[in-house]
């Protein structure tokens, strides 16, 4: 089954283990400049002077830009909602009100605060049913009035709304036996890659070629040649390598700002971050959730009802996150066989940094209260959690909360295998139990292309769009473009995270890559084995139906000896014409769905090619304090067919315990004037070598039919395994104590409390 | 006001002039021209920076430039041998899954060869204790902890 059956060495490893590897904030340059951020002094402000003129006498400085120096240009990927540079006002504490570029990291520090602004502060919305409420402040006023795309619906702070609905919610809740209610709130927290963000720019007449931590290339491109007016072919970005992103580095970023200031300078100017601002400044931190859960449920553990109003924080300006409320609500519905279902879920506007995709966005928040509102039925039911899940997960045939009917899933095997890996049922000491949770994702099919070219010695180059972000996704690409090609992984070079050399593809997001891009490979693969396959028909004088393609040669079939190789074949297309495949594979339909009922579509009213995972977890809890500890892990996945089980493994392996800090450590506090208060590892905890438990995997091989997925039937991977970690924790922690935990994280200090109601 | 020393890194000395204040990261960064060590903290929380003083793995953003005057500096680009040949336990994190996005990669590797020199044959626990001062967000640290004990079960 796997593509991958000898040990998978990536090829950019020996760059990072030798430590000669560069990335962004690596890069040095004649003449480069150093560039630092003035944020806003207020969440919520008008500004009402801006003043320079002291920053740009200090020598050493450069550049000081502000709104006056770029473009008058709204930008956003749904709601085109904020600026390079805050104009009328400030809307949270991480808002670029100008920047500057200098000699030194020290001088562009000092002429930053050297810049005058002057404010007149506003009333502060953090809370997001506060911001709903009717007569609250508005954040943007001029809503109305803004860019967005058609099918968001919005009102006022609600900047995206969407509803799900199936059947009749109210007649299946009358006709329920038991019904429980239950309310949840998930605090934000980051993505926290330990590299934070970086940037270089360098102008060369009037095309500048931008080096940036992004995950997102071809969208940073095209954000920087919207809010500077550029064509794209003037833009170029290159991705060094990457220090890992998890969301927090999608979308477009601090490119433009760089290189603004890079004109103004005439010289090159970087941009390194520290932690500090890795926490307040970018787009992309996960967000808070309020989620109200409401679920029917019949004697023999059947549900007929489910209802839910979700309210999101969006933070102040919208990047990618107007698609997360359809996105949450089906979270919320979950995978599981339910009549009667409405969700309604809304995305508020607060002055706090703005939210957008960290792995599995929505995810873990909703699928830890959701799982935890599971068990509670299961309580009041008087039956096993693990029993009443089995009696509601979705099987082939069974309709999911638009009415998608599924086909070749393995969600009730996830379930079956993560028990019995973990033990469920075993006997445990007091203070310890194992803790369930089932989670599903969607694969997001994206247009993406690639081109492999024979070099004139056999040896071949993939070309791609694709971006790197550690995975190991675009590492593994040989592997799809050597089978089809008879050729040894180790015979590919690969050219790739550069807008100028490679096709489209969106990037390092959505656990796309081996997905779409795969695909592209694939494509531009079989591509170049066409032409190889004619090149060898002539040069054999054989017919081409008789050829075939296998351990670097072409021969006849029943005749080994008329035979060519891959090097011969190179040459002589060397001499006449050359070797160069391309791909763009179409991409697979949106599975049918029945979603006549529902508003503000945004894509997520059918989950393609859909990812079900089961976690269980064995928990203790110290009574005395409230710490909890994550013993063992099993993580069982179906994602259609696992192409580089060494690559999946690792996705599991770090998704586990980035659920787990999620469950137990991470999130931001805020202060009254909606400050972060812990924007810093001292206070802002990850998960250790020491607290990281064993953790056994297992993979459901249950392929798509071709066509409807990835390469071979494979499914997304990168996101899922982060999705259902918190919920089983805590799951785990109300069987332990008795007591439920409402609050995500799950500190000691909550667990502790809810202990002693 | 700047001050001379010699900084020993990787077995060769570098003559540098530096302010009292600058930390060693960011001296071996860019007067020494090594950005092998990686800041991704500048508080001592994530390792990211760590580096070999004498031996001992210290975080060079929070370990002061002139003290070092004179000290053996051992970073991650003086792993491997003159002939490029990898340390066992740079191969070892290849092999077993321990790199992915790569930026906590030289520290780690650096805390695993302290451990390793100090204790040639560590159990788990003693593995992960050593390595808990480096965060790393991709791997959840269990291709790390097999590379090392892969090394360790060599010796």
């Amino acid at each position: 089954m796997a593509t991958a059956e000898k040990p998978f060495i990536r090829q950019d490893g020996k760059d990072k283990v030798t430590g000669l590897g560069r990335y962004t904030a690596d890069l040095d340059m004649t003449g480069m400049l150093q560039a630092k951020f003035r944020y806003s002094d207020h969440a919520h402000a008008r500004i009402t002077r801006i003043d320079t003129s002291k920053a740009r006498a200090l020598p050493g400085v450069f550049a000081v830009i502000t709104h006056e120096d770029v473009p008058d240009v709204r930008y956003g990927p749904f709601v085109q909602d904020r600026r390079l540079f805050a104009k009328h006002k400030v809307r949270y504490e991480g808002e670029l009100v100008a920047a500057v570029a200098a000699l030194t990291d020290e001088i562009a520090q000092r002429a930053v605060e050297l810049i005058e602004v002057d404010y007149e502060p506003l009333e502060i919305v953090s809370d997001v049913e506060a911001a709903l409420q009717p007569g609250a402040p508005l954040l943007h006023e001029d809503w109305a009035s803004y860019g967005a795309s058609e099918d968001v619906v919005r009102e006022g702070n609600d900047c995206s709304r969407s509803t799900i609905l199936k059947g009749d919610p109210e007649k299946g809740m009358a006709e329920a036996d038991i019904v429980v209610k239950e309310r949840y709130v998930a605090d934000m927290s980051h993505a926290v890659p330990i590299e934070p963000h970086a940037v270089v720019a360098q102008w060369q007449g009037d095309r500048v070629t931008i080096w940036s931590s992004t995950q997102v290339p071809f969208i940073a491109r095209s954000g920087v040649a919207t809010t500077l007016e550029l064509p794209e072919a003037h833009v170029r970005i290159v991705v060094p390598h990457l220090g890992g992103g998890f969301g927090g580095k999608c979308e477009f970023h601090y490119e433009a700002q760089v290189a603004a200031l890079a004109r103004v300078a005439q010289r090159p100017v970087r941009l390194v971050f520290s932690r500090r601002e890795e926490f307040l400044a970018p787009d992309h931190r996960r967000e808070g959730q309020v989620l109200e859960l409401e679920t029917g449920v019949r004697r023999d553990g059947s549900i007929v009802a489910r209802r839910g109003r979700l309210i999101l924080d969006n933070g102040a300006y919208s990047a990618d996150a107007p698609f997360f409320p359809q996105l949450a609500a089906m979270m919320a519905a979950g995978p599981y066989k339910i009549e009667n279902v409405f969700v309604d879920a809304s995305l508020a506007y607060t002055n706090t940094t703005p939210s957008g995709s960290v792995r599995a966005p929505t995810a873990p928040q909703a699928c830890w209260a959701l799982e935890q509102h599971m068990d509670s039925v299961a309580g009041q039911l008087g039956m096993d959690p693990v029993e009443f899940r089995r009696r509601n997960i979705v099987k082939n045939g069974d309709e999911g909360p638009t009415r998608q009917v599924f086909e070749d899933i393995g969600a009730a095997e996830t379930l079956e295998r993560a028990v019995e890996l973990i033990g469920y049922g075993k006997e445990l000491p007091e203070d310890e139990a194992i803790g369930v949770a089932v989670g599903w994702w969607p694969s997001f099919g994206i247009a993406s292309g690639a081109y492999v070219k024979i070099n004139g010695d056999g040896s071949a180059t993939i070309i791609t769009g694709a971006q790197e972000c550690g995975t190991g996704a675009v590492m593994a690409l040989p592997l799809l473009a050597a089978e089809i090609l008879g050729m040894e992984p180790e015979s590919f070079s690969l050219l790739y995270q550069d807008t100028d050399a490679g096709p489209f593809d969106s990037g390092a997001s959505g656990s796309q890559t081996t997905f779409n891009n795969g695909r592209a490979v694939m494509a531009a693969a079989n591509d170049v084995r066409e032409q190889l396959l004619d090149l060898a028909a002539e040069q054999l004088e054989a017919n081409r139906d008789d050829l075939e393609l296998k351990d670097g040669a072409v021969s006849v079939k029943g005749s080994p000896t008329k035979s060519v190789t891959i090097p011969e074949l190179a040459e002589a297309a060397h001499g006449s014409t050359l070797l160069l495949g391309r791909g763009a594979d179409a991409v697979p339909e949106m599975p049918a769905s029945d979603a006549a009922g529902c508003t503000g579509r945004l894509g997520m009213e059918s989950f393609l090619a859909p990812t079900f995972i089961t976690h269980a977890v064995r928990c203790k809890v110290d009574r005395e304090t409230g710490v909890v500890r994550v013993l063992e892990v099993a993580a069982v996945h179906e994602s259609g067919r696992v192409l580089n089980p060494i690559g999946a493994n690792g996705q599991v392996e770090g998704g586990v315990v980035m659920g787990i800090g999620m469950a137990t450590l991470e999130g931001s506090l805020l202060g009254e004037d909606a400050r972060q208060l812990n924007p810093h590892l001292l206070d802002y905890k990850l998960q250790t070598a020491s607290d990281s438990p064993p953790i056994h995997i297992g993979w459901v091989d249950s392929p798509t039919k071709p066509g409807a997925g990835g390469p071979k039937g494979s499914k997304g991977i990168g996101e899922p395994p982060c999705v259902p970690t918190p919920g089983a924790i805590a799951n785990a922690i109300a069987q332990i104590t008795g007591a439920r935990v409402h609050e995500l994280p799950m500190t000691p200090a909550r667990v502790w409390e809810a202990m002693q109601r | 006001m700047r001050y001379d020393a010699t900084l020993n890194v990787n077995g060769r000395a570098y003559p540098v002039a530096i302010e009292p204040g600058r930390n060693l990261l960011s001296v071996l960064r860019s007067e020494v021209g090594l950005t092998g060590a990686k800041e991704g903290c500048d508080d001592s929380e994530c390792g990211a920076c760590m580096v070999l003083l004498d031996g001992q793995p210290v975080n060079s953003c929070s370990y002061l430039a002139l003290q070092a005057d004179g000290r053996e500096i051992v970073t991650i680009e003086g792993l491997a041998g003159a002939d490029g040949e990898l340390h066992p336990l740079q191969q070892a994190f290849l092999d077993q899954g321990g790199v992915q996005c790569g930026f906590c990669t030289p520290g780690m590797l650096i805390s695993a060869k302290a451990l390793l020199d100090r204790n040639p044959s560590p159990d788990e626990d003693e593995i992960r204790l050593a390595l808990s001062g480096n965060l790393c967000r991709c791997t959840g640290y269990s291709g790390i902890v097999r590379a090392v004990q892969a090394v360790a079960e060599q010796r």
